[in-house]
């Protein structure tokens, strides 16, 4: 391969420096944009993660002067049973979060790829919980949820399943599941999206082949569906995943963490130490480990698609 | 190529080192005598009830002194994160309300200044209630003037209590015999964080503990007496997902007989419920009947160089007369009391009465206020959920421990 490349290297052309000049001016085009990414996210960024490694509190954040502690920050939040168990919930919080939308998407996809009446006005009512804004959505599950009034307690006590008041929300186990449920809610419609055009590319002719060997449905959707949607489902797990991992807003609007605790993934946890205990070094520990997660889990997703397109 | 890549850096670099400079110490606070006063403040905007009367009051002293002032409304939760970055930018307010518990911290920080010589000048220092004149205090000088004051009481609905109760004993089975038909004895906020903390709180300080001594006999009676309430149904377990707002509701609506709430409260509910049967009554006592003081103070800006102007607009601001007017469109208590009119209102005197009896974080707490009370919070979810109380109270006191560095 390198020889191939060195050969075509090889002799330079004779307009060769002229095509450098006009490459030049188009990076030119680029500066703005890099210069914009450049102070809205790098600088941030690196802010932050250099905070992680320096004493902060809120004297050194107005009056400067803040210590460089090396990993310090680091092994004392290492060493603190409230991180382990907020990275643990971001982690349970965020696989729930996954496999409840995949699944959700993936049967709302299959049944919206078909043709039928009314189909478009139901994709467009479904579509309503990904448009609609964090607030109005967390605030609709938590008048579900809620125990003297939610719905969801009329349908249960009206089938005879539970007496009196259940308050989902205020018990550790429940209100997890609440969170996920209502964030996979409004992701749904986005996974819907993706697997329906992922499922549109697969040919019929595998459908063809398959009908004509005597597979079953189950067995078309196992052994073509499923096989052929893989490209996608891996695109729409990782983005949902990065999605869900640093979700803050859904959690705070419905248990601000709580009962307990029981909700506070990393993104609460972090914002709770910098703006309510404000540990600006302990929440920057935090939010760096937040950066690594997602960003460790597409190095090997952009690893084993480059694998798959040279195989 | 080379070169476009250094023209990029040294660009890009340009760029950082000027959004540094900014960081670094520009100057807007107040401006010449030309610019207005700033105010920041986080009741709301000129529309809101809980906004509007601050925006008259300080329409008053525009017209009689002929300054303008520029009020910035920054909701609550947004509020010290936006005033600590434009205070590290250079870029404060002349003016900023900020809550009396953090007023320590944001002088310790070098967000706010030193008043002690235009308080001392002023004079008036020995007419405020000496918890709310606390709440200004650090390393000895002055950060801040109290604007105002706020209390927790019991609300009561006098259709379906007769006298309020006055011990907790008292209060626990008057809520209990109370109960029942999907209406609950009592309404409090019970909800994650510090807000949900203040219940338990003023049931310690009645059982003769601090609220930051809850593995104590007194933190242990007061989880014990929460648990017993929710258990007889005289507090629903509900209280655990509700703000102060939601426990109004419930208070509203007939589904709680009673509720512990602040004055904030007494305007809205003879306005949005004015059938509603309803009186007030200072707290249940036990050792003691202390309530949570909740106040703002009025501070300056460190980046301010209009401090005699913004002075002015301070000492008018905190005049008894002006005051009279105002407080009562806030629903809020004079820090001071030399306010007219305050006792002539019933309910307003209740709580004027329950503030003597205010509790507030010392010195060395109010930086921590907030961690404290989410512990205590945390205590109480927990003993709710059935955790036995002296586990619960022991992994409270821990994390207690922990931030006042005293474990």
């Amino acid at each position: 391969m390198t020889a191939v490349l060195e050969r075509t290297r090889t002799p330079a052309p004779a307009h060769r420096p002229r095509r450098r000049a006009g490459n030049r001016a188009d990076q030119l085009f680029l500066l703005p944009a890099v210069l914009f990414v450049a102070v809205t996210v790098v600088y941030p960024l690196v802010y932050s993660v250099l905070q992680a490694f320096q004493d902060v509190g809120l004297r050194e954040v107005i009056r400067g002067g803040a210590e460089w502690v090396g990993f310090a920050n680091f092994a004392n939040q290492f060493g603190r049973a409230e991180f382990w168990q907020a990275l643990w919930l971001s982690l349970v919080y965020t696989v729930g979060t996954v496999v409840l939308t995949y699944v959700g998407g993936l049967a709302l996809a299959l049944l919206f790829v078909h043709r039928f009446a009314g189909r478009n006005v139901m994709r467009a009512l479904l579509m309503l919980a990904w448009i609609l804004p964090t607030v109005v959505g967390a605030n609709v599950w938590r008048w579900l949820l809620d125990g003297s009034y939610g719905l969801l307690n009329a349908v249960l006590r009206g089938l005879g399943l539970i007496e009196g008041d259940v308050f989902w929300l205020g018990q550790p186990g429940p209100a997890l599941v609440s969170v996920i449920a209502a964030t996979a809610w409004s992701f749904a419609p986005f996974a819907m999206i993706l697997l329906v055009a992922g499922l549109q590319g697969v040919p019929t002719m595998l459908y063809e082949a398959a009908r004509i060997d005597g597979a079953s449905a189950w067995q078309q959707f196992r052994h073509v569906t499923l096989p052929a949607l893989r490209p996608v489902s891996v695109t729409v797990m990782l983005l949902i995943f990065i999605f869900a991992f640093k979700t803050f807003d859904t959690i705070y609007l419905m248990t601000r963490g709580g009962p307990g605790g029981a909700t506070l993934t990393l993104p609460l946890y972090a914002f709770q130490e910098a703006f309510e205990f404000r540990r600006y070094d302990t929440a920057a520990v935090a939010t760096t480990v937040m950066l690594l997660v997602p960003l460790v889990l597409s190095i090997f997703y952009f690893r084993s698609l480059r694998r798959e397109e040279t195989a | 190529m080379r070169t476009v890549v250094r023209a990029t850096v040294v660009m890009a670099a340009a760029v950082l080192a000027a959004a540094g400079c900014a960081g670094g110490g520009g100057e807007t606070g107040g401006g010449d005598a030309a610019e207005p006063l700033s105010v920041w403040q986080f009741y709301g905007d000129e529309s809101m009830p809980t906004g509007k009367p601050l925006y008259d009051l300080v329409a008053r002293y525009e017209q009689q002194s002929g300054t303008d002032v520029d009020i910035r409304f920054i909701p609550y939760d947004d509020f010290n994160r936006t005033l600590t970055q434009a205070a590290a930018a250079g870029d404060g307010p002349d003016i900023a309300l900020i809550s009396a518990f953090d007023t320590a911290a944001m002088a310790d920080a070098g967000v706010i200044q030193d008043l002690s010589p235009q308080v001392q000048a002023w004079g008036q220092q020995g007419e405020y209630f000496p918890t709310s004149w606390e709440s200004t205090q650090a390393d000895g000088k002055t950060y801040g003037v109290p604007h105002l004051a706020d209390a927790y009481a019991v609300y009561y609905n006098t259709a379906m209590v007769q006298q309020a109760p006055t011990t907790w004993a008292e209060m626990e089975a008057t809520a209990a015999s109370l109960s029942g038909q999907g209406r609950a004895g009592l309404a409090v906020s019970g909800i994650e964080g510090a807000e949900g903390a203040t219940g338990l709180a003023i049931r310690m300080l009645a059982a003769g503990a601090q609220p930051t001594e809850i593995d104590s006999p007194g933190g242990h009676a007061a989880l014990e007496s929460f648990q017993r309430m929710v258990q007889s149904g005289a507090l629903s377990e509900g209280f655990l997902t509700w703000n102060e707002e939601d426990a109004k509701n419930q208070f509203a609506t007939g589904q709680a007989a009673m509720m512990i709430n602040s004055a904030t409260y007494v305007n809205i509910l003879r306005e949005e419920n004015p059938d509603l049967q309803w009186s007030v009554a200072v707290l249940p006592s036990e050792t003691t009947g202390q309530t949570m003081l909740s106040a703002e103070n009025l501070t300056i800006g460190a980046t301010s160089d209009d401090v005699d102007r913004a002075w002015d607009l301070i000492s008018f601001m905190q005049r008894p007369d002006e005051l009279q007017v105002y407080l009562p469109e806030r629903n809020k208590l004079p820090a001071r009391d030399d306010v007219p009119g305050t006792a002539e209102d019933p309910v307003r005197a209740v709580f004027a009465q329950q503030l003597q009896q205010a509790w507030a974080p010392d010195a060395a707490l109010a930086p921590h206020t907030t961690e404290v009370l989410t512990a205590l919070q945390a205590a109480l979810q927990q003993a709710i959920s059935g955790t036995p109380v002296p586990d619960a109270a022991r992994s409270a006191q821990a994390t207690i421990d922990e931030a006042l560095g005293t474990s």
